[in-house]
């Protein structure tokens, strides 16, 4: 017999190697056979309890993970909704055993009452883990008091919330707990939320009401006594709270605890600062630029291992293109600005990964890292599951129902007649039914260790599909990789074995810290682990996630390495306790016990240094939504200010400033005075704001007379006409006084549309300035081009119009002057949305379009932006074009390129523009079908429900014959990039990942740290969008550091110093008293002056 | 209401002695056909004033047949100024106009409706009927075509009215400053045709031609009429009587309340302002026992001078641009008070129902005399009791009313409303009187 179960063995042992090998998945899903580990979180929906009675219904149920009997193996307890929850031991080997019914009378939590969060923590400080579970849901204030089960030793627990003063009668969420005073004791934080969503948006008065039962709450430890001091501390307890995520970090690596609370609908996230006394600040504004709308989990990690904390938040925009065409997206502008109105902020509906810049600031890069869209998503969980040293991404998804779903939305109207009709009562449970049901993957990513990552479900086997709401990783069998447990809804709980370590032989360090006094688990302690020349980071926070608690045992991943270099643990207090030579593939158990002292923080001195006070100047945005006027535009064009351009006006020696309008007051000169500071010239008005939208300016010598004179380019949108004065540029002429005085007549008629550059050159060397001007958009007919002109100086600045080759040529962003073919006469290189970079040769006689010549491949972007300078020394000027960078939903490559087809299709007078984009493999048109039956009316005949149109491609919207008759713009690029003059080739040289954060409207050049060599400094933003596509605010000024040979790579902001918070309309180096500035034109605040170093 | 949609005729009939073809009246055939429309227009949830535009060129289109038939009643040029030559495509075959006339209701709503797929089945259903009545399939069939060229160049002609262009036209925004509308919630929906009064009206002569009387201007100040018409509107929100809340209910006509649940939101369909006072038509009418020919031209002036008086009230709405009370009161007195109906998504004055109600109520006591009385049954699918009305008037005036009830319009807009629905009324049946049509039934 005993030969036999051998050999039975053995041939199980053989068998899964070779399942192994053939699936190399980094995941093993483990049945519950074999894991011992039956629970599920099953729903029953009935016509008394379901989603429409409580909200909150399909929210699902959590876990939390930790060594509840110090045996070295990490334990589980699930909850459930409507049943008992489950505790199980790990008996090792990926095997379990449930002891519910062993460890402690109701430990399975109170029957009939609605379970939510579950998380485990030494409450008391006796070393032994303790259980907190949460309670929701319509019920009496007794059925949801909050259970703390306090761990007696030997798995026996005993229920004693209330002794403990934590038997809170909440619409809990889930708890974390922390030390909020570096006392040494765990306090206590609880995430609540409302159960009625307010949909009256007068919520600025909300705000000022206090709802303590679904407002968040913070507990202070008080000698294992809880005394709530959530108003004392700051923490917000208003009714439209709907907290769904937590996460506890040192976010502003301060030594001090900071804490994320996410929150479902309309109340923006919470980021709330430690103020170091047992309180906090709420800073969310001032920290991020915008938040994911209906926020659900949250982490916070270092993913890029910069030693920075992340924010990453969830929310529930679909990766595919049916499911963003059926479900409800956001597409109400009035709703947008209400919100706004009401200091609910910038809010999109899409995951947010927010990068920390280490100044304060966050850059929110979800889109270009490639984590923007999982669908309706609970938990992120930010980890190193391939052990390569970089932290990877697994989010749980799915929702029971699909009740966003916009047919069933009008079918339950249908419904509602039909039940009238036939006199037969309205069943609820008519109508959930009805709701498409549609399981979904949960989504786990790879970091590619640039900043982005890739989608691994498949490889990593993390594919099946269903409904999963909270999850832990932890390393299970302690055989160093993180495994995966997932709560599900209506299915057995997902055990997911990593199999790095088997399969690829990746080595490891895993730390169980233990703290100082009470705070046995060492919560907060922080670790650094050097180790392949990379720095990897992490906190012993087990809160964060969605309805669970990870372990307070941290596991780092070291690719080959057979050692970590050095570790140091900062524990809480800031007390430092550094490691040498820590050899690989073990656990290190640490006492507290500091052996270094915090070094002081080395101030670099920046490259550039902000500087206030020196002009006065607030501009403030004009009220006008684009999208009124053509709504599948994607961006608005009226908002084209502040425009600075400077020169020497008076001819004092200081250079001056003009400054465009602000919507009220006209456009001025600034003249410099004696201590660099700018005074107002009040005698010149140079545009009437009313009448008029700067779009660009420059000061040239116009009739050679030696003093600068100005020429205004008009832009703008929304409520200018083709054609009519309001388009017409400026031309002002300097009296030799420097009073600017305007000569219309010398200007000929340029009023066609509106224009984005003016740039001047002796094109024809006939010794006087002659013009490029650039057409931008006809206003009422985009995606037309508008018309752009060369104006010909007479010599004594009078114009006139020459007859070119790129009059016509699309909506051009920018153009500059260079001479390609050096013939000694300027060619002209041309840049705009939705067109190639274009090259104009002048040959003397004329302009020829020698695009092809210079550009092996054309380069199709949404240019934004153009500058010329000899990066790489060789003697030729090279160009830097500014695109819309990589972190938006528009994805284009030459092989996948994003496509504009346009024409008046339903023959109404009206251009119809159709952005095109390809989502996993297929063009689909950007419209939504709400879009297309605001667009042309009879569509509503052509798609008569969502799911017709879920699928539609172009072809099915316009027949092909009215297709290829249409007009077509394409994109193949949408990356900034840098073009090399090598050998008449236009080459492109890549720039860093950072500055493919936004669009970059403005590029300017120059040695700004000394070096000798070229930097760039890329500026940008672009916030007024359409609102599916959202603010474009990632970038607060990209510094990128020249090699000297064309490569560049990034500064970071504080070494920087550069932090401009706003959409970049003009930028010029100015000098002030001598020394070298930046002057930046942001929209609706000012003009930023920035010293160089 | 029983016999309102053609399933329930053909069950009906099932028990029923079929009608002898030569003599079978069809009248009762003409409002389930229109019903039908409002069924279709119901699903797709379409706006008040775009739903009486709908109405009148499907009605329009039945009544250019019976004017062929019948040269004692005047054609639609003679009061309705674009109104095209349209020709009656009979290719010499033999035809039933009443036949062709309540196909092309259907056919004309298939037609011009977004879901106008939908009335296939209702034509079959109808095609189906008038076989039991023993029409001959061949006369069926000749009716059918004729009824399918009138709905071509009726449809060719609405073409012209501008209703493809509205998509060209800006968008509303909320305008700058205070006492302007803006969304209201829960749904906080876009503004409602903001440029409706760019369509070609039918038988006034602009939309600006019934200007309202002003109103009364927004002020904050608690002393303020303005504040005083808030407080009257916000007390019917916050104590209501039964009557009141009946009344309110009765006429809310709202085609897509919306309810929200969490992240759900679903609407509550129900027929349309215009598509009630058609129901209202058609009662009357049955009360009056109308012949056929007379029961269309009751339902094509009803539509008719409705799409008027909505043109002239969506100019009124777009020029004024005034809050709803909803807005003010959350704003400025009570942030959590509700009104008892759904503010509809477009500005406060003037009241459409006043307008419309108005117009339409002038219409209707032209055509079938003042002091008619009825009981309108109409919404009963709603769970609503029918009430009895001494007259049109007497239902307008309580329609116009019910929107103080309901906490969506303020006093001024409801009284002012009505005169301007009045004016486009009594404009109208001047129109018709001229042209030659006199009142209908003989009280």
């Amino acid at each position: 017999m005993r030969y036999s179960t051998s050999l039975l063995a053995l041939m199980m042992a053989s068998c899964i190697s070779t399942a192994i090998h053939a699936q190399q998945k980094l995941f093993q899903q483990l049945p519950s056979k074999s894991t011992g580990i039956k629970f599920s979180n099953p729903l029953n929906e009935t016509e008394g309890l379901n989603v429409l009675q409580y909200e909150y219904f399909y929210n699902g149920a959590g876990v939390a993970v930790g060594d509840l009997n110090n045996d070295g193996l990490q334990d589980l307890y699930f909850t459930a909704n409507m049943q008992p929850g489950a505790l199980y031991q790990n008996l090792g080997n990926m095997q379990f055993k449930d002891i519910t019914k062993d460890a402690g009378k109701g430990i399975g939590g109170k029957a009939d009452s609605w379970k939510t969060g579950v998380t485990m923590a030494d409450v008391n400080g006796d070393g032994l883990l303790d259980i907190y579970i949460c309670y929701s849901g319509k019920r009496d204030d007794a059925a949801r008091r909050n259970q703390l089960f306090i761990n007696q030793g030997n798995m026996k627990f005993v229920e004693k919330a209330k002794e403990y003063g934590l038997d809170d009668p909440d619409y809990s969420t889930n708890a974390v707990f922390f030390d909020i005073d570096n006392d040494g004791d765990l306090d206590m934080f609880l995430l609540n939320h409302s159960t009625n969503k307010i949909d009256n948006m007068e919520f600025a008065r909300y705000k000022a009401l206090t709802d303590s039962l679904a407002g968040n709450k913070l507990y202070r430890n008080d000698n294992n006594h809880f005394t709530d001091i959530t108003l004392k501390a700051g923490i917000i307890q208003n009714p439209l709270t709907f907290g769904l995520g937590i996460a506890v970090a040192d976010i502003n690596k301060d030594g001090w605890e900071d804490i994320y609370v996410t929150n479902d609908y309309n109340e923006p996230d919470y980021l709330y600062i430690n103020n170091h006394d047992g309180t906090f600040s709420e800073r969310t504004k001032e920290t991020f630029k915008h938040l994911s709308h209906f926020s659900m989990g949250v982490d916070i990690a270092d993913y890029n291992n910069d030693g920075l904390p992340d924010v990453l938040t969830l929310d529930m925009l679909p990766e595919d293109n049916k499911r963003q065409k059926l479900l409800q997206m956001e597409e109400s502008y009035e709703m947008h600005d209400l919100m706004k109105s009401q200091d609910l902020y910038e809010q999109y509906m899409r995951n947010m990964l927010q990068l920390n810049n280490g100044d304060g600031t966050f850059s929110e890069i979800g889109q270009l890292a490639g984590v923007s869209n999982t669908d309706w998503s609970w938990c992120p969980l930010l980890a190193d599951f391939d052990n390569d040293g970089y932290k990877d991404l697994f989010v749980t998804n799915g929702y029971l129902r699909d009740y966003t779903n916009k047919d069933f939305l009008r079918y339950w109207g249908d419904y509602k007649v039909k039940k009238a009709m036939e006199r037969e009562p309205i069943r609820f449970m008519d109508l959930i039914t009805a709701m498409p049901v549609t399981p979904l993957k949960n989504y786990i990513f790879r970091n590619n260790h640039d900043l982005t990552f890739s989608n691994k479900q498949q490889e990593w086997g993390i594919d099946q599909p269903g409904v999963s709401s909270g999850a832990v990783y932890a390393d299970l069998d302690n055989d160093g990789d993180l495994d995966l447990v997932i709560n599900r809804i209506n299915d057995p709980a997902g055990i997911y074995q990593n199999m790095s370590r088997e399969q690829d032989k990746t080595a490891y360090l895993s730390f169980k810290l233990h703290g100082e006094g009470k705070n046995t688990q060492a919560i907060g302690a922080k670790v650094y682990v050097y180790a392949n020349g990379i720095q990897q980071y992490q906190e012993v926070n087990p809160g964060k996630g969605y309805l669970g608690a990870v372990s307070t045992q941290l596991l780092f991943g070291l690719g080959k390495a057979a050692k970590a270099d050095s570790v140091l643990i900062v524990w809480p207090g800031n007390k430092e306790q550094r490691m040498k030579d820590v050899a690989a593939n073990q656990l290190l158990k640490v006492d507290f016990a500091p052996n270094a002292a915090l070094p002081p923080a080395t101030m670099l001195k920046p490259v550039f240094t902000k500087t206030d006070g020196l002009i006065d100047y607030k501009h403030e945005e004009m009220q006008a939504n684009d999208f009124k006027r053509q709504l599948l535009m994607l961006f608005m064009y009226s908002k084209t200010g502040p425009v600075i351009a400077k020169a020497d006006v008076d001819k004092d020696g200081k250079e001056d400033l003009y400054v465009s309008g602000n919507g009220e007051l006209p456009g001025r000169i600034y003249n410099q005075l004696g201590n660099g500071s700018f005074e107002m010239n009040k005698g010149m008005k140079l545009e009437d704001p009313a009448e008029n939208c700067v779009s660009d300016a420059t000061f040239f010598d116009a009739n050679g007379d030696g003093y600068a004179d100005l020429y205004l380019a008009m832009g703008g949108y929304f409520n200018c006409d083709p054609n009519t004065p309001m388009l017409q540029d400026e031309l002002f002429i300097n009296n030799g006084k420097g009073i600017l005085v305007k000569m219309s007549e010398n200007l000929p008629d340029v009023s066609a549309n509106s224009k984005s550059c003016v740039r001047p050159c002796d094109f024809d060397n006939d010794g006087d300035i002659d013009l490029f001007v650039g057409g931008r958009v006809i206003p009422g007919q985009y995606p037309l081009s508008p018309l752009s002109y060369l104006l010909v100086n007479n010599g004594k600045g009078k114009f006139t119009v020459a007859d070119v080759p790129f009059a016509k040529t699309g909506m051009i962003t920018d153009a500059q002057w260079i001479d390609l073919d050096k013939d000694g006469r300027k060619d002209l290189v041309v840049c705009g949305e939705m067109m190639p970079l274009s090259v104009y040769i002048n040959k003397g006689d004329g302009f020829k379009d020698k695009t092809n010549d210079y550009f092996d491949q054309p380069q199709n972007g949404f240019w934004f932006s153009l500058a010329v300078k000899d990066v790489d020394g060789d003697g030729n000027d090279d160009l830097i074009a500014g695109n819309l960078g990589l972190n938006t939903q528009i994805k284009a490559s030459p092989k996948e390129p994003a496509e504009l087809y346009y024409a008046d299709f339903d023959k109404n007078g009206n251009i119809d523009p159709f952005l095109n984009y390809y989502i996993q493999g297929v063009s689909y048109p950007y419209v939504s079908r709400d879009e297309l039956n605001d667009q042309i009316y009879p569509m509503r005949k052509k798609f008569t429900s969502y799911k017709h149109y879920s699928d539609a491609t172009m072809k099915d919207i316009v027949a092909p014959d009215d297709l290829a008759k249409a007009g077509k713009l394409t994109v193949t690029e949408t990356r900034s990039l840098c073009l090399l003059n090598k050998n008449g080739k236009l080459v492109v040289s890549p720039l860093p990942m950072e500055a493919q954060f936004s669009v970059v409207t403005k590029i300017l050049t120059g040695d700004f740290n000394e070096d000798g060599k070229p930097d760039l400094l890329l500026l940008g933003n672009h916030c007024d969008n359409r609102l599916k596509l959202g603010s474009f605010d990632a970038s607060y000024g990209c510094l990128l550091k020249g090699d000297g040979k064309g490569g560049f790579t990034y500064v970071d902001q504080s070494e920087a110093g550069i932090c401009i918070k706003g959409d970049v309309k003009s930028a010029s180096e100015i000098a002030i008293n001598g020394k070298n500035f930046v002057a930046v034109g942001v929209n609706n605040e000012g003009i930023s002056l920035y010293k160089e170093k | 209401m029983k016999k309102l949609i053609f399933g329930l005729l053909l069950v009906s009939q099932l028990g029923h002695a079929q009608q002898q073809y030569d003599k079978a009246p069809f009248t009762d055939y003409i409002q389930p056909a229109v019903f039908s429309l409002s069924m279709v227009m119901m699903h797709d949830v379409v706006n008040p004033p775009a739903a009486t535009r709908f109405y009148s060129y499907a009605t329009l289109a039945a009544y250019q047949i019976i004017v062929k038939h019948n040269p004692s009643i005047p054609g639609a040029a003679s009061f309705i100024k674009s109104y095209p030559a349209i020709a009656i495509q009979d290719s010499g075959r033999t035809y039933d106009y009443k036949v062709a006339s309540v196909y092309a209701i259907l056919e004309a709503g298939k037609q011009l409706l977004p879901s106008g797929y939908m009335l296939t089945e209702d034509e079959k259903k109808l095609i189906d009927l008038f076989k039991k009545d023993q029409v001959p399939d061949s006369i069926i069939k000749n009716s059918v075509m004729v009824a399918e060229g009138v709905v071509k160049q009726i449809v060719a002609w609405s073409k012209g009215d501008g209703y493809g262009k509205l998509s060209t036209l800006r968008r509303y925004t909320p305008l700058k400053g205070e006492g302007y509308w803006y969304p209201t919630p829960p749904a906080y929906m876009d503004a409602v045709e903001p440029n409706w009064r760019t369509i070609r009206p039918m038988v006034i002569d602009s939309c600006s031609q019934f200007k309202p009387k002003p109103m009364t201007a927004f002020s904050k100040d608690t002393s303020s009429d303005f504040y005083r018409l808030n407080m009257e509107v916000y007390k019917y929100g916050v104590n209501p009587t039964k009557e009141e809340m009946t009344i309110a209910g009765f006429w809310d006509c709202n085609p897509f309340a919306v309810s929200t649940y969490g992240h759900m939101a679903i609407g509550f369909k129900k027929i349309t302002p215009g598509g009630h006072w058609m129901n209202i038509t058609g009662i009357a009418c049955r009360k009056a026992k109308l012949d056929f020919d007379q029961t269309l031209q009751a339902h094509m002036l009803a539509a008719n001078v409705m799409m008027d008086a909505f043109i002239t009230c969506w100019d009124a709405k777009y020029s004024t641009n005034r809050i709803r009370p909803e807005a003010f009161i959350n704003k400025y007195i009570d942030v959590k008070w509700k009104p008892n109906l759904q503010t509809p998504p477009f500005p406060e004055y003037t009241s459409g129902h006043s307008v419309v109600s108005s117009a339409v109520a002038t219409m209707l006591t032209y055509l079938f005399g003042d002091n008619f009385e009825y009981t309108d049954n109409s919404e009963e699918f709603w769970e609503l009791t029918p009430r009895h009305f001494t007259s049109f008037w007497n239902a307008a005036k309580e329609a116009a009313v019910s929107r103080i009830y309901g906490g969506i319009h303020y006093r001024d807009s409801v009284d002012n409303g009505v005169d301007q629905g009045t004016r486009v009324g009594t404009f109208v049946v001047e129109k018709i009187k001229k042209a030659g049509i006199g009142p209908l039934a003989k009280n």
